[in-house]
């Protein structure tokens, strides 16, 4: 089997649980290869833990789920020492982070010091604990879910941690009938655990190494470069792109050239990718503060800047 | 080198050799000729990549109105340049052309400017060819040949082949995205060397055919003639030593009779005189009759000396190549018996000095028959002589002046009994005795000859032979002086003398009662240093053969000279092809004589010239074989390929696609990425969703991916656009 009909298997496989929503599946599939991380931004109850659940049970991978509360400490993620009596030594038991794929529920929901215990994980990929260090094995990505609709109780994450996630995604209410679908299916079984595992661990870091090999015509680079800088020079915006933003928009769109099967990248990627890369990465200037949820509102000014920069020809 | 680069390169090239060549043609003032070669070399220096010269060319404020308005202002120029500075059409017409293409130099941002550039190129190497006939004009030609089938060539390769042309007349070229992957391989070179090589040859081939009308019909010249002096009518004493200093040449002879060199120097006659009244000699027997034209373009002589009872020696042809003169007299060794050129008329006067009827302003070409005087041994006898009345009136007058030199010419012929021996003494007493100087300002004395006689004892030969004039004269025997050229100078590569301004020699003519008038040089040989050094001397005489070829088988070719070839052709088939073989065995041969006079002066000149025809077409054939051989231009498009690339046509296909979807109204903005266009088609013009959708990944896998195309993909794509055009409008 070709990558690329692994990825194509993968896609599908996903979709046999979540209905109607091949784009979001596409780009989660686009994080995981681009071996970033992902967060999920959206209402409760529209699959958000469906989405992790089911790409991890597809890629033979060991998933963890952390429900994030106030009362959450950092050891109950990356895990503690206990003392050993035979062996008169303290010894280090493994948290839920040590895994592939990680589902943070709900990770406004903790304290600071908590969130930033995940975060060192997920730009590191390694736990440091009593002066040892423990790296993770790969893939690892975590998939951060997030309500924006309710804001009591929670500590947002800074946009500086945001940063480290490579892309945040809407899920999005289904349409009618796929929610038809859904509801008609059997409800004695969670829809994940139906799903068979189509990839390994290995194999997908296989894939993740092919990534880097896709190729980025030098005009691309400046096309990627031109919408960037506009961010950083818009009236509408208080804070630009940075360029950790610019290296994981160039990251995306390899991995979407390449999960669409093609071993080069298309100005398309770049377009399509810049709004969901971009938007969680800035803030929306005060003045043009509109009575619209912020993420919305950021992918809506992204969108209008990448609409006014001249595609290479 | 990138293909858009190399354009700027060539395009340069033959702006500036249409300038040189105009430069040199028209002789252009030199503040325009400065501002325009200032020009050529800034460009020049910024498509090199020169920052700072670029920022200073960029930095000029001048919109596009603003050069409409330079070139107007620049034509107004060229009205009152027409009326009031320079008063003639052609002049002004060239420093308004000077002016275009400086304005157009640092105006080329569109293709259609450097279209303009190469119109101006081609009128001005245009007005330098008919300005002109010199040698130089060859290698300029020839560069400008070679700068204009590269351009052409490149121009065309550059192109957007947009079938709405304006698209492409109005992008700037600067902007052409796949120059990088398109470069000026060896191959093209060689091609486009080829092509030009081929072009020359054609031409070649054409000149010697077409119908000719006339060369150089504006040449320059009118009143630069070389100027001389001592060839008039009146002639002040030392009036040669003033030229004697000049080294330009005034003619080349060849003998075609007797092609080796002879030891001897070569006397060519112009002028002679009777009367000398103390400082000036004038010809009182200048009356001119007009030559007898016996068959069109040949005149022969039927005076006094043909008539003579004095025999004749052997006759010596020559053919003569004489430059624009100040003079209308027509050199020739003595005594003039026929002449041939193509002169309307020809005069003589009664001192054997032929005449055209006006300086000729352009080269002229003649051949001269003329037979010398011998002496004949009746006039070694010791009776006195007998003179007819004629000679005794002209050639024994004497002007006013003291007994000192009487009594000289007395004293050194006291001895001899005839005339002859008399004319011998003086000679060798003023050979022997006086020093030979152009250091002699004796036309300033009031009696030059006592004073060159006497106290100075220094002269030239004007002096020495007036001296000798005049001595004869005193004591009774005919004489008269005679001014011309003495040629020495031998051009070993074309056989042929070369004679110069320096060369301008004064002689006596002595008249034996029997022989007739015999030629006597009373002037001691100079010790001439060698001219230049020994690259000088090789490289000296080649050009100026070189020179002397062209002249003779480009400059005068004329319809006389093509009626003939036209006549040997009907008369045998073989002799047409010896004719234009010779015509280039000549020019290869000069060439490969001095290849060979490098190695040895000793190589026999035929076999030389025999040489350089054989290897010319071996060398030409074996280009040709290596060439065709090398890159079988007849059975691959691989020429095509390299130069204009599957990613050219498709990106330019994309384009037109694109312009035209634009021009739909399916992709108003610039910002929507090919898929986007695809997708846009699918939902709004389904009939042309398969074809845009094929040339789109087409163009998306080479222009992005830099995945080759085959040759059927491209084809595909151009049929595809061709039926997305033809699709009814949505």
């Amino acid at each position: 089997m070709t990558s690329t009909e692994t990825i194509r298997a993968v896609q599908e496989n996903i979709a046999r649980v979540i209905k109607g929503k091949p784009h979001v599946i596409e780009m989660s599939l686009v994080a995981l290869l681009a071996r970033g991380h992902l967060l999920l931004e959206d209402v409760p109850g529209v699959g958000k833990t469906t989405l992790a659940h089911s790409l991890a049970r597809s890629l033979d991978c060991s998933f963890k789920r952390i429900q994030f509360t106030s009362d959450l400490l950092p050891s109950d993620i990356v895990g503690v020492s206990i003392f050993n009596r035979q062996k008169q030594a303290f010894e280090f038991i493994p948290g839920p982070i040590f895994a592939n794929i990680v589902l943070a529920d709900e990770i406004n929901r903790t304290t600071p010091k908590t969130q930033s215990s995940l975060l060192e994980a997920m730009s590191e990929a390694q736990i440091s604990f009593d002066n040892k260090t423990y790296p993770l094995s790969p893939p690892f990505m975590v998939i951060a879910t997030q309500n924006p609709a309710e804001y009591q109780g929670t500590f947002p994450l800074p946009e500086s941690q945001l940063d480290r996630f490579l892309m945040r995604l809407r899920i999005g209410y289904p349409a009618p009938e796929e929610e038809r679908k859904v509801l008609e299916r059997p409800s004695s079984l969670h829809p994940a655990e139906e799903l068979s595992p189509l990839v390994t661990a290995q194999e997908v870091v296989q894939l993740q190494n092919q990534v880097d090999k896709v190729f980025m015509e030098e005009s691309l680079t400046d096309y990627l470069l031109a919408i960037v800088q506009s961010t950083r020079q818009s009236d509408l915006l208080s804070l630009g792109v940075s360029t950790r933003g610019a290296l994981a928009l160039s990251l995306t769109a390899k991995a979407l050239a390449f999960v669409r099967g093609r071993t080069y990248c298309l100005p398309d990627d770049i377009k399509e990718l810049a709004p969901i890369v971009l938007s969680h990465r800035i803030m929306v200037a005060r003045q043009a503060g509109l009575p619209q949820r912020s993420f919305e509102q950021a992918e809506h000014i992204v969108r209008d800047l990448v609409d006014s920069i001249p595609v290479p020809v | 080198m990138p293909i858009s680069q190399a354009l700027h390169l060539t395009s340069m090239l033959l702006a500036s050799a249409s300038f040189i060549g105009l430069t040199l043609g028209a002789g252009l003032p030199e503040w325009l000729a400065a501002l325009t070669g200032a020009t050529l070399i800034a460009v020049l220096l910024r498509n090199i990549g020169i920052k700072s010269v670029e920022r200073f060319t960029m930095q000029m404020p001048v919109s596009a109105i603003g050069w409409n308005l330079i070139v107007l202002g620049g034509f107004s120029g060229f009205w009152i340049d027409l009326l009031w500075i320079s008063g003639d059409l052609l002049p002004a017409g060239l420093h308004f052309l000077m002016i275009l293409l400086v304005i157009k130099l640092f105006n080329l941002r569109l293709r259609r400017d450097y279209l303009h550039l190469y119109a101006i190129s081609l009128v001005a190497i245009l007005a330098a060819g008919s300005l002109t006939t010199d040698l130089w004009f060859f290698p300029i030609f020839s560069v400008y040949l070679l700068a204009g089938v590269w351009t052409l060539l490149l121009f065309q390769l550059t192109k957007h082949s947009e079938v709405s042309g304006d698209v492409g007349m109005v992008m700037p070229i600067q902007q052409e995205y796949y120059e990088e992957s398109n470069r000026v391989s060896p191959r093209f070179f060689w091609m486009a060397n080829g092509l030009a090589g081929g072009a020359f040859l054609i031409t070649v081939i054409i000149f010697f055919t077409i119908p000719r009308v006339t060369a150089g019909v504006y040449q320059k010249g009118f009143g630069e003639n070389i100027r001389t002096s001592g060839f008039s009518d009146r002639v002040n004493l030392g009036s040669i030593g003033t030229i004697k200093r000049d080294p330009s040449i005034v003619m080349r002879v060849e003998l075609p009779k007797s092609p080796s060199r002879d030891s001897r120097p070569l006397y060519l006659r112009g002028v002679s005189f009777d009367r000398y009244d103390g400082k000036v000699w004038t010809n009182q027997l200048s009356h001119r009759r007009s030559l007898i034209e016996e068959s069109p373009g040949t005149f022969v002589f039927r005076g006094k000396q043909a008539v003579a009872r004095v025999q004749r020696g052997e006759a010596i042809q020559q053919k003569i190549l004489l430059e624009p003169l100040d003079t209308s007299v027509l050199f020739a060794a003595p005594f003039i018996e026929g002449v041939s050129g193509t002169f309307p008329s020809l005069f003589f006067d009664d001192t054997g000095a032929v005449y055209l009827p006006f300086p000729s302003s352009s080269r002229i070409e003649y051949t001269v028959v003329s037979r010398p005087t011998v002496l004949v041994p009746s006039d070694f006898g010791y009776e006195p002589s007998q003179y007819p009345e004629t000679l005794v009136r002209h050639y024994l007058q004497l002007p006013l002046q003291s007994d000192r030199i009487t009594t000289l010419a007395e004293e050194v012929t006291q001895r001899q009994r005839n005339a002859y021996e008399k004319a011998t003494a003086i000679q060798t007493h003023l050979t022997s005795n006086y020093r030979y100087s152009l250091d002699a300002p004796l036309a300033e004395q009031q009696q030059p000859l006592e004073e060159f006689l006497f106290s100075r004892k220094t002269g030239y030969c004007e002096h020495y032979a007036t001296a000798m004039v005049i001595m004869l004269r005193t004591i009774g025997v005919p004489a008269r002086l005679v001014t011309g050229f003495m040629a020495t100078e031998w051009n070993d590569y074309g056989n042929y003398y070369v004679v110069r301004q320096q060369d301008a020699h004064a002689w006596v003519e002595v008249y034996l009662p029997y022989s007739g008038w015999i030629r006597m040089d009373p002037t001691p040989t100079e010790d001439n240093p060698a001219a230049g050094g020994p690259v000088w001397q090789v490289f000296g005489p080649m050009m100026d053969n070189i020179r002397l070829q062209w002249n003779r088988l480009f400059v005068q070719y004329s319809a006389a000279d093509q009626l003939a070839v036209v006549r040997e052709f009907k008369a045998e088939g073989l002799s047409v092809q010896t004719k234009a073989l010779d015509s280039v065995t000549a020019l290869f041969g000069s060439f490969m004589a001095v290849l060979s006079g490098m190695v040895t002066h000793d190589m026999s000149q035929v076999r030389i010239g025999l040489l350089g025809e054989i290897l010319g077409i071996v060398m030409i054939g074996l280009a040709m074989a290596f060439w065709l051989g090398r890159s079988q231009p007849w059975a691959t498009t691989s020429f095509w390929k390299m130069t204009h690339s599957d990613e050219q046509v498709i990106a330019q296909l994309y384009r037109r696609m694109r312009t035209y979807l634009t021009g739909q109204g399916f992709s108003s903005s610039t910002a929507i990425a090919p898929l986007e266009l695809v997708e846009i088609t699918r939902t709004r013009w389904r009939e042309a969703h398969s074809a845009v959708a094929l040339i789109t990944e087409l163009y998306c896998r080479t222009r992005f991916g830099h995945i080759p195309l085959t040759s059927e993909d491209v084809k595909q794509a151009e049929g595809y656009l061709c039926r997305l055009l033809e699709l009814p409008k949505p």
